[in-house]
């Protein structure tokens, strides 16, 4: 390793580790110490990353208060040293840490609640693209119909929740006093997209959630039909599909239907 | 002892089959960076600005609203490209796929240049998210001219590259920092950011005369300024950009108009982001000092 090389590996071990071994390789100031002057980086990588992680969950943080946020982001920051050069991304895994690790997976609805709040981030600068309009599905043939396949809009996520966070989210958001973390006994299942600029959700039920989850899986419309009057009247089934589509085509999810494979 | 100049000699003109370097970049006037809080603003009373910087990487995502307002914000004002995670003097191989992001968002917004800053930000495949400091050796300068030679070949462009405010120094340094950045100038080819707030907050770190920073830039490379606030904390300061920019800074730009003269200039706020009438005050002072100090013939010549 080059002279340079071995400096940067110094440098960096300090501030993620605490080892201070690069000390050596600097000099102290005219006002100060060696020890301060390196600790202001030391201490600008773990501010600067969980004051990202406040921007990116505004509610979570909301919901914790500064000081358990900002314990908690620590952790994270510990835990989960940036890889990505954009600090965009940072906070990308911190559902998955608060469901894994303890105390926070004592508490399932904070890893929700971040769950929600990541996918109305990443709803937010997801691609654009151009959607489908009702115009468009008049084009087909009535026979055609039953071959149709949907491109669902690459902003669009959907979230299974065991507790009830959206409910705290919407709490939180309109500034009112959340409702205490209950765990549900059917999950919460949510649609998360971005309507023009800005990012939404709503609640689906269990039957369009297991159409969206279908369609968006390439299922073509007359086989959906199908597995919609497995979960109520059959006879309704072909109506209450062309009704969630509907509704889809409206809320601009989808960008793209083909005929056929 | 000037050790840079004695350093061997790599331009990229003397080396075959390299582009010819880049023509100067044009005079742009008196700008600003461009902050989402200020979004509604711009576009809906086309503030007397003369141009906006955009940060890269807040515009370097799939799609959404901060790319649909910077299409907009780019109709009607020159942009600049800047960027916080080039990392050009990390001695870990560069990050391709960043690169790569730089030069599609660079397609999209054609900006007038593109700059980061003579610093590092991570190795081993980490990002600490910081403008780390460099030893000023030959070593490293023949690290960092290779790296920006190559950087200018991908994007086909030369960049600019911004000194940055350091907190401390290494007992290696063969040079000082502004040889370093002349030798990285003229070797690579590279135009220089000359942020006078960072001239001013490592002078105060580490007890040099800010005025020596100014007489050892070669002029001819300097094609930007920026001016920002930092927060002083006794026996350092802390560039932190979250304050107006204060009175020594003022101070140190007047000499820099002095001795680089007509040079496109923007404010620089990072936090506790102001309302945007502030800021274009501060912009109104950089054009108004720039006029009180530079004949008409030069500030106005096209």
């Amino acid at each position: 390793m080059s002279d340079f090389a071995s400096q940067q590996n110094d440098f960096q071990r300090g501030i993620l580790t605490g080892d201070e071994s690069v000390l050596t390789e600097i000099l102290d100031s005219p006002k100060e110490k060696r020890e301060i002057l390196f600790g202001v980086y030391k201490h600008a990588y773990g501010s600067r990353l969980v004051e990202a992680m406040r921007n990116d969950h505004k509610l979570l943080h909301g919901y914790l208060g500064d000081e358990m946020f900002d314990a908690m982001g620590h952790a994270y920051v510990a835990a989960n040293p940036s890889q990505h050069p954009n600090l965009r991304w940072f906070s990308q895994a911190l559902p998955d840490f608060l469901k894994s690790t303890e105390p926070y997976s004592d508490h399932p609805v904070l890893s929700d609640l971040a769950a929600l709040e990541k996918a109305l981030n990443d709803a937010f600068d997801a691609e654009d693209a151009t959607v489908l309009t009702l115009a468009d599905m008049a084009g087909f043939a009535p026979e055609a119909w039953a071959d149709l396949r949907f491109r669902t809009h690459p902003s669009v996520f959907r979230l299974d929740l065991w507790t009830n966070a959206s409910a705290i989210w919407l709490a939180l958001k309109n500034d009112e006093t959340p409702p205490d973390a209950v765990a549900l006994q059917q999950p919460c299942h949510l649609l998360i997209w971005r309507q023009d600029v800005t990012p939404m959700f709503r609640d689906l039920g269990s039957e369009e959630a297991m159409m969206w989850n279908e369609a968006a899986g390439g299922i073509p419309f007359g086989v959906l039909c199908s597995m919609l009057a497995t979960y109520d009247d059959p006879d309704g089934a072909a109506a209450r599909g062309a009704g969630y589509l509907h509704g889809w085509v409206t809320a601009r999810l989808l960008t793209g239907v083909s005929v056929g494979d | 002892m000037n050790v840079a100049s004695k350093l061997r000699d790599s331009t990229a003109a003397a080396r075959p089959g390299r582009p010819a370097p880049s023509a100067k970049p044009p005079f742009l006037g008196f700008g600003l960076g461009l902050r989402a809080q200020h979004y509604d603003e711009i576009l809906n009373g086309n503030p007397p600005i003369d141009w906006f910087e955009v940060i890269s990487e807040n515009y370097m995502l799939p799609g959404g609203q901060p790319l649909r307002v910077l299409d907009r914000i780019r109709e009607r004002y020159p942009v600049v490209m800047h960027g916080v995670s080039l990392s050009i003097a990390s001695t870990a191989p560069p990050n391709f796929e960043y690169l790569q992001g730089l030069r599609d968002l660079a397609r999209r917004v054609e900006p007038q240049w593109i700059s980061d800053h003579l610093c590092w930000t991570g190795v081993h495949g980490k990002n600490l998210h910081d403008l780390l400091p460099i030893p000023y050796t030959r070593e490293a300068l023949d690290h960092v001219v290779s790296r920006v030679q190559l950087v200018q070949d991908y994007l086909g462009r030369a960049i600019v590259l911004e000194n940055v405010s350091t907190y401390v120094q290494f007992n290696n340094s063969e040079m000082t920092e502004w040889e370093f950045l002349s030798e990285l100038s003229r070797r690579s080819g590279c135009w220089l950011l000359f942020d006078v707030n960072n001239v001013y907050v490592s002078a105060f770190n580490h007890g040099y005369d800010p005025h020596a920073f100014l007489a050892g830039i070669p002029a001819d490379r300097v094609v930007q300024f920026h001016m920002a606030g930092h927060s002083h904390m006794g026996t350092h300061i802390i560039d932190t950009h979250d304050h107006p920019v204060c009175e020594d800074v003022w101070e140190l730009y007047v000499a820099a108009l002095k001795r680089f003269g007509r040079v496109s200039t923007m404010i620089e706020r990072d936090d506790n982001i102001p309302p945007l009438d502030e800021l274009i005050v501060e912009v109104n002072l950089t054009r108004e000092i720039a006029a009180r100090v530079l004949p008409p013939p030069i500030l106005h010549a096209r």
